[in-house]
């Protein structure tokens, strides 16, 4: 059998305040193969961002493990992405320049790296904004290059901590969609997509699997398959159904 | 900024007729005056030598105390008694130490002076990058963790540019301290001996004592060129570039607080001089760049050897530190276990008549800064034509404007004892106000346009207005300053306390006058000088503790401006 491309083993995450322990995660599990697009939901303070922050490598769990291909996960894993709600956009460079961060990092010689940050430039739909300082761009157009950023390093798994949320409602809703068709392009990365939102509605816009969080501490609710046909129509009942499943589970 | 350039040309050829005139009149002070640019040149070699350092030591020094826990726990206490000390105090044992050094040789007396004006420049700027460094938002630093910056490529991407714009800004009212203890330090008297380097501070202090009334106006006169000379053409540049560093903390539009740079603003910009520049700096950038580039290669190539380096750096540091401590300890032993010298009963007497002298400059400062900087944030054309006046006059480091101040003072009482005390209160005042004002102008500006809208809206105006918006808005700003004013306080009571050039020389009682003495009479007593500098340090870090950190708590929680 092939191996799962993320396997999230039985983590936890607890903080200590003045010898005091508070649980912010319980007992997570639950593995990401190829071709998976899963969205984690739950109320505001449940520990998404946290467990997101784990996975990728950011912070260690307190017990439990984190897999990639098999092998512990770290930070700086070439092979994973991450796009931030604060788009975390370095202010001093240029648009070419953030979008070639990972490249560089990887020791990718400028000649090499400059062609790569301009696809990907494209692909969201930057054209002619190379050159532009993250100050000069709108709200859409600075995610669309976190977005780049992180598909430029062609990683397998891109993980997105709430990236709409900063967005205005219209603006988020076209960013979802190109994500949408970036995901349905197979020449373009990643494998798969993880991504935490507090929006259920979002997550059933966009995920095949939702899986519900509970508030403090963060608990596994439930782990649902949405099987909605795409692209998906907000106004359907079967879309509403699932809005409403997931709603009642963490109310 | 047409206009300002006309006007700058008239005021250069009114500048060029009066020289002109000056030389025909009195050949003496001619010669005097042609050797200016060259004293020039000196004093400005020396600030840039001692911001060179502490350019090095402050990004070292913050960046360990920033990335290193354990270090940071012994670095930034250090600091923090470093930046509150009155340094001036510590320039005897300097000078002492360096000239000791190097025996029959100016050198001593050169590395006296630019150990001194470091030691001015690099604790706040200092701070200024631990303070960057600690405030990188928590995703940039996760964004630069997973995309894999380590090492020279994280200092160079994210830490350097982010400490830019307080380095800047720091940088800047460190350039103005230096200044300050440069004109200070060019003339000095001490174990008996007068110390002199040539320079702008020598000349001015030099016209003062033979009563050159026109030596001394030309010499403040070049002093301030070169400052604002140098605010022109390195600073405000520096501070428009560093702009493009600021962070932006969130996706959302957030309304601009006036940056501190556009301080700079009624500046002339010489459009056609910079482009030339730019050109002939561009191959210079990109060699940086390369190197750059070449740097980033062999640094990953050579990972483990320079982590080896930074240990060993770090180990040579902690033992220079404990050899330092342990000197200090011992020296404290031996002053505390030998017996007291007989002056130090005067010890508490003149730390109240010092006190009192600094309060009452303060209050002075208080009662026309306050006013005026509410009319200046408030009246943005009032401020066009008054900012540049001020920031003239603030560019003049209080010790130089020392011979003017002492001569108004004999003239205003006519006696030897009331002119002291009153020049004594006047270099105080000079000293602080300009602290005061320009952090109160800058709370004043940083007001919402909301909450000032919604003031008018409500009906808001006069004494209501005052109590509930401009008082309460400037209750932080006004705080910043004061630290920075008393600390810049205590050390103009060592200049002006006593003053030693004149004779005879007018004195009054205080801290600053014993420290004095005692550093000047031959052999110096040292108990004393010890005493006297412990004494200071006491009164300033309690003040600190004990009334500006717990009042600018408070205030950071009531009356921050949220944005």
């Amino acid at each position: 059998m092939e191996l799962p491309l993320l396997e999230v083993k039985e983590v936890q995450k607890s903080y200590f305040e003045n010898g005091k322990e508070f649980k912010v995660l319980d007992l997570i599990r639950f593995e990401l193969a190829e071709r998976d697009f899963v969205c984690v939901v739950g109320p505001s303070g449940c520990g998404k961002s946290t467990l997101l922050r784990i996975i990728v490598g950011l912070e260690p769990p307190t017990s439990g493990q984190v897999l990639f291909g098999g092998s512990p996960i770290r930070a700086d894993n070439p092979q994973v992405a991450m796009v931030f709600q604060s788009f975390a956009l370095f202010p001093w460079l240029t648009v070419t320049q953030n979008v070639e961060l990972g490249l560089e990092a990887q020791g990718i010689p400028p000649e090499a790296r400059r062609p790569r940050a301009h696809k990907f430039i494209d692909a969201v739909g930057l054209t002619g904004f190379e050159n532009a300082f993250p100050r000069e761009l709108s709200g859409g157009m600075k995610q669309r290059v976190g977005l780049a950023r992180a598909l430029a390093i062609e990683p397998l798994l891109l993980c997105m901590d709430e990236p709409f949320s900063s967005l205005d409602p219209l603006t988020a809703q076209n960013l979802r969609d190109e994500i949408l068709q970036l995901w349905a392009n197979p020449d373009l990365p990643p494998k798969a997509v993880l991504m935490v939102t507090h929006s259920i509605e979002e997550a059933v816009y966009l995920a095949d699997r939702v899986m519900v969080l509970s508030s403090r501490p963060g608990r596994m609710v439930a782990e649902l398959e949405i099987d909605l046909p795409r692209p998906r129509n907000r106004k359907e009942p079967e879309f509403y159904g699932w809005v409403d499943e997931i709603y009642s589970l963490i109310v | 900024m047409r206009g300002l350039r006309g006007r700058l040309r008239i005021l250069a050829g009114i500048t060029i007729l009066i020289a002109i005139t000056v030389a025909a009149l009195n050949p003496q002070a001619a010669w005097n005056a042609i050797q200016l640019p060259l004293f020039a040149l000196f004093s400005t070699t020396r600030m840039v030598l001692a911001y060179m350092l502490s350019l090095v030591f402050a990004i070292a020094y913050g960046h360990t105390a920033a990335t290193n826990k354990r270090a940071a726990v012994i670095l930034l206490p250090i600091l923090d008694v470093l930046q509150s000390i009155p340094i001036l105090g510590f320039f005897p044992a300097a000078l002492f130490f360096f000239v000791a050094t190097f025996p029959g040789s100016p050198i001593g007396i050169e590395f006296a002076v630019v150990f001194l004006i470091f030691t001015s420049m690099a604790w706040n700027m200092a701070f200024g990058v631990y303070e960057s460094l600690t405030t990188i938002p928590v995703d940039l630093e996760a964004a630069a963790a997973s995309f894999g910056l380590r090492g020279w490529l994280r200092f160079r991407l994210l830490a350097f540019p982010a400490v830019i714009p307080k380095l800047v800004y720091n940088s800047i009212l460190s350039w103005s301290n230096g200044w300050f203890f440069l004109v200070a330090s060019e003339v000095f008297t001490a174990f008996g001996q007068n110390f002199r380097r040539p320079g702008l501070g020598a000349f001015i202090a030099d016209a003062g004592l033979s009563g050159d009334n026109a030596g001394i106006a030309l010499g403040i006169g070049v002093l301030a060129a070169v400052v604002l000379a140098l605010d022109t053409f390195v600073w405000r540049p520096l501070g428009v570039w560093s702009e493009r560093f600021r962070m932006e903390t969130t996706g959302h539009e957030v309304p601009r607080v006036p940056s501190p740079y556009e301080r700079f603003r009624w500046l002339p910009r010489f459009p056609r001089l910079r482009r030339t520049f730019l050109t002939a700096v561009q191959p210079v950038v990109t060699k940086y760049h390369r190197a750059s580039v070449r740097l980033d290669r062999t640094y990953s190539a050579h990972r483990k050897v320079i982590r080896d380096i930074r240990y060993l750096d770090l180990a040579m540091f902690v033992v220079v530190l404990l050899l330092v401590v342990v000197a200090g300890v011992v020296g404290l032993a031996r002053l505390f276990l030998s017996p007291l010298p007989p002056a130090a009963v005067e010890l508490p007497r003149a730390a109240a008549s010092s006190f009192i002298r600094l309060a009452l400059a303060y209050a002075i400062a208080l009662a026309w800064t306050i006013p005026l900087a509410a009319w200046i944030g408030r009246n943005p054309r009032g401020s066009r034509y008054l900012t540049p006046v001020l920031e003239v006059a603030a560019s003049l480091p209080a010790t130089a404007l020392l011979p003017i101040i002492v001569g108004f003072a004999l003239f205003a009482t006519a006696s030897l004892g009331p002119a002291a005390e009153l020049s004594a209160v006047l270099i105080a005042l000079f000293s602080m106000q300009w602290y005061l004002l320009f952090n109160l102008i800058a709370g004043v500006r940083a007001i919402p346009e909301d909450l000032n809208e919604a003031a008018r809206s409500f009906g808001l105006r006069g004494r209501a207005y005052w109590r509930r918006v401009l008082l309460p808005a400037m209750v932080p700003s006004l705080l910043t300053g004061s630290i920075t004013a008393w600390g810049a306080g205590w050390n103009a009571l060592i200049v002006s306390e006593y003053i030693p050039f004149l004779s005879p020389p007018p004195h009054v009682s205080g801290l600053g006058y014993l420290l004095d003495i005692s550093t000047f009479s031959k052999p110096p007593s040292n108990a004393m000088i010890l005493l006297t500098i412990l004494m200071m340090i006491v009164i300033v870090l309690a003040m600190n503790k004990l009334l500006w950190r717990p009042l600018y708590k408070r205030a950071a929680v009531k009356y921050r401006v949220e944005v």
